[in-house]
């Protein structure tokens, strides 16, 4: 039990006192989890939105392989990235292996079948007949798919978290391309098994602790802005409001 | 008056259903043309062909205008009655949208045109039934459409929301400058809409004119079944059609009935009776004779067909039907005006 409290005091003295070390963890883990994010959304989004309105013949295959693609190995892509991003691999004369933008593709790979599916199954819930009714409107497809979009709006914001959560924990695959260097590409997770397996238990705990700390402020920062998005009152309440004066 | 749509032996299909069956439709500018027919006649599908939302089998379909459809439900978005109503104004207009306020004034005014001005600022989760209903038809309006088409604007409302919806959009949707088409069960609605009612039937219109003309001279038995002609009496070489008001219970009457359910209303007591030529409903004040009596009976009224059986020349229809002077007119829609 001592280790455990040990563990939770370092966590403070190291929020209190920062190292560098921590300092490019934090910006490495953030860094990361922030592109592999966007990146995730920018192409989940509308691959997503085309697999949940779309009506074509091969949509449930391509449904299927997303839901499939949730339960992908992270060790597994992690080493696929990493043999065609090595020197001698078809991409290494990118050189991104052992870089935190190697990071972000192998990331990206493992967070998007996690925003297509969860996208396409929130658009699939919205009632098809408001979809049928823009269109009886007039509503172009661009129109439709944002429209769509933004019904579905609970839906996509979870599946950004869900995509946010997979690049915050993920290990696997992380540490195979980004070789877990240490001032480089060492995430929280990275450093926490470092920790561990060198028996620094407290720090690794410290580090767990901070890594849940993060975890939870990122969380909220996304349900603030989820949440603002909602309650903050429309234009059209703003002139009703405004009419009625 | 010019033709906005014309639908020109139009076929279309449901899966693997024929749904439309060769449908003629003419829509004038400034008119208000009002569909009927039972469920499955294809109504709905002729609405959603007509805005361009499913495609023909076959026919033609030409629009001289914009069409905007409200469909049969009123699905809204996550946001404020007039926020929905904006929508649909910034989907009608695209690219071409005007100003913010322009769309607002609009929106307003067109929920105003429907008594909605008051669930302008309302969340659409908020809304009663008969509240989401007219925002929907608010919607539509607010696009200013050359031919508005509305898919059973009153379904699933009681009787008092109904009614209050009834009036206020027989007065919303008049306009010289559209042609509308409502899509309407009940033929109650189509007396205060319709300048025009046509009557579907398994895919095909059977008939069309004025409220009065389709209701009480419908062409066929098929329509007059489905107009309120419920009642049949099988005079051999024709078939009388009649309504509850065309019966009436009356001891030195002709025809003989027996009482097979009561049903109290209202106004009275529906009765189902049963002749030797068929079966016929009425409506009788109480006391009404009870299920099994045998009661006698005449008809005031009525639509004739010709019979497709050929008549017998010993048929005692003739002798228990006949007009005082045995005449029949044989002639499809021909109103029986005499009493019996």
């Amino acid at each position: 039990m001592t280790f455990i409290w040990q563990g939770v005091r370092e966590a403070f003295s190291m929020l209190l006192h920062p190292t560098p070390d921590l300092l490019s963890i934090l910006r490495v883990t953030l860094e990361l989890v922030l592109w592999a994010t966007v990146l995730a959304m920018l192409i989940g989004l509308p691959i997503g939105l085309v697999l949940g309105l779309g009506r074509f013949r091969t949509r449930r295959v391509w449904l299927g392989l997303a839901n499939g693609g949730l339960g992908l190995p992270p060790v597994v892509v992690g080493l696929f990235v990493a043999l065609l991003l090595f020197q001698s691999g078809p991409f290494g004369g990118l050189h991104l292996i052992y870089t935190v933008r190697g990071m972000v593709i192998a990331q990206t790979i493992l967070a998007l079948p996690i925003v297509i599916a969860l996208t396409a199954t929130s658009v699939q819930a919205i009632d098809p007949a408001l979809l049928q009714q823009a269109g009886a409107l007039g509503a172009s497809r661009w129109r439709l798919g944002g429209f769509a979009l933004r019904e579905a709006r609970i839906g996509v914001f979870v599946a950004a978290m869900a995509a946010m959560g997979a690049s915050l924990s993920e290990v696997g695959a992380v540490v195979l391309v980004g070789g877990n260097l240490e001032g480089e590409t060492r995430t929280m997770a990275g450093a926490i098994l470092t920790s561990l397996s060198g028996g620094y238990y407290a720090e690794g705990i410290a580090l767990g602790i901070l890594l849940l700390g993060l975890t939870f402020l990122l969380a909220a920062a996304l349900t603030v802005v989820q949440h603002g998005s909602r309650s903050a009152p429309t234009s059209s309440v703003r002139y009703l409001s405004t009419a009625r004066r | 008056m010019s033709a906005l749509l014309t639908c020109r032996s139009v076929r279309a299909r449901q899966g693997d259903t024929e749904v439309l069956r060769g449908v003629d439709l003419e829509l004038r500018r400034g008119e208000v043309a009002v569909l009927i027919g039972p469920n499955g006649a294809g109504k709905s599908t002729l609405l959603a062909v007509a805005a361009g939302l499913l495609p023909t089998s076959a026919g033609a379909v030409e629009r001289g205008g914009r069409v905007a459809a409200a469909m049969q439900k009123p699905a809204l978005a996550r946001r404020t009655a007039l926020a929905n109503v904006e929508l649909a104004i910034s989907w009608w207009e695209g690219r071409r949208r005007g100003g913010r306020d322009d769309r607002r004034e609009r929106a307003m005014s067109a929920l105003a045109a429907v008594n909605a001005s008051q669930l302008a600022g309302r969340p659409a989760g908020s809304l009663s039934g008969g509240e989401a209903r007219r925002v929907h038809l608010a919607r539509v309006l607010a696009v200013e459409p050359d031919i508005l088409l509305l898919d059973e604007p009153f379904a699933g409302l009681d009787p008092s929301t109904r009614a209050d919806l009834l009036y206020d959009t027989a007065s919303a949707i008049r306009s010289e400058r559209r042609a509308t088409l409502v899509v309407v069960h009940d033929r109650a609605e189509a007396w205060a809409l319709a300048d025009r009612v046509l009557v579907m039937t398994r895919g095909r219109i059977d008939a069309q004119g004025s409220p009065r003309q389709v209701f009480e001279h419908p062409p066929t038995e098929e329509v007059a079944e489905f107009v309120g002609f419920t009642g049949t009496l099988d005079e051999g070489d024709s078939v009388l059609r009649l309504r509850p008001s065309d019966v009436e219970l009356d001891p030195a009457g002709p025809i003989s009935a027996e009482v097979l359910r009561r049903v109290p209303l209202e106004d009275g007591v529906r009765l189902d009776l049963s002749t030797p030529k068929g079966r016929l409903v009425t409506v009788a004040p109480e006391p009404a004779p009870e299920v099994g009596t045998v009661t006698r009976l005449r008809v005031t009224g009525g639509v004739r067909f010709p019979s497709e059986r050929a008549p017998a020349p010993d048929d005692p229809a003739s002798a228990l039907l006949s007009g005082a002077d045995g005449s029949r007119t044989g002639t499809p829609a021909s109103r029986q005006e005499a009493g019996r």
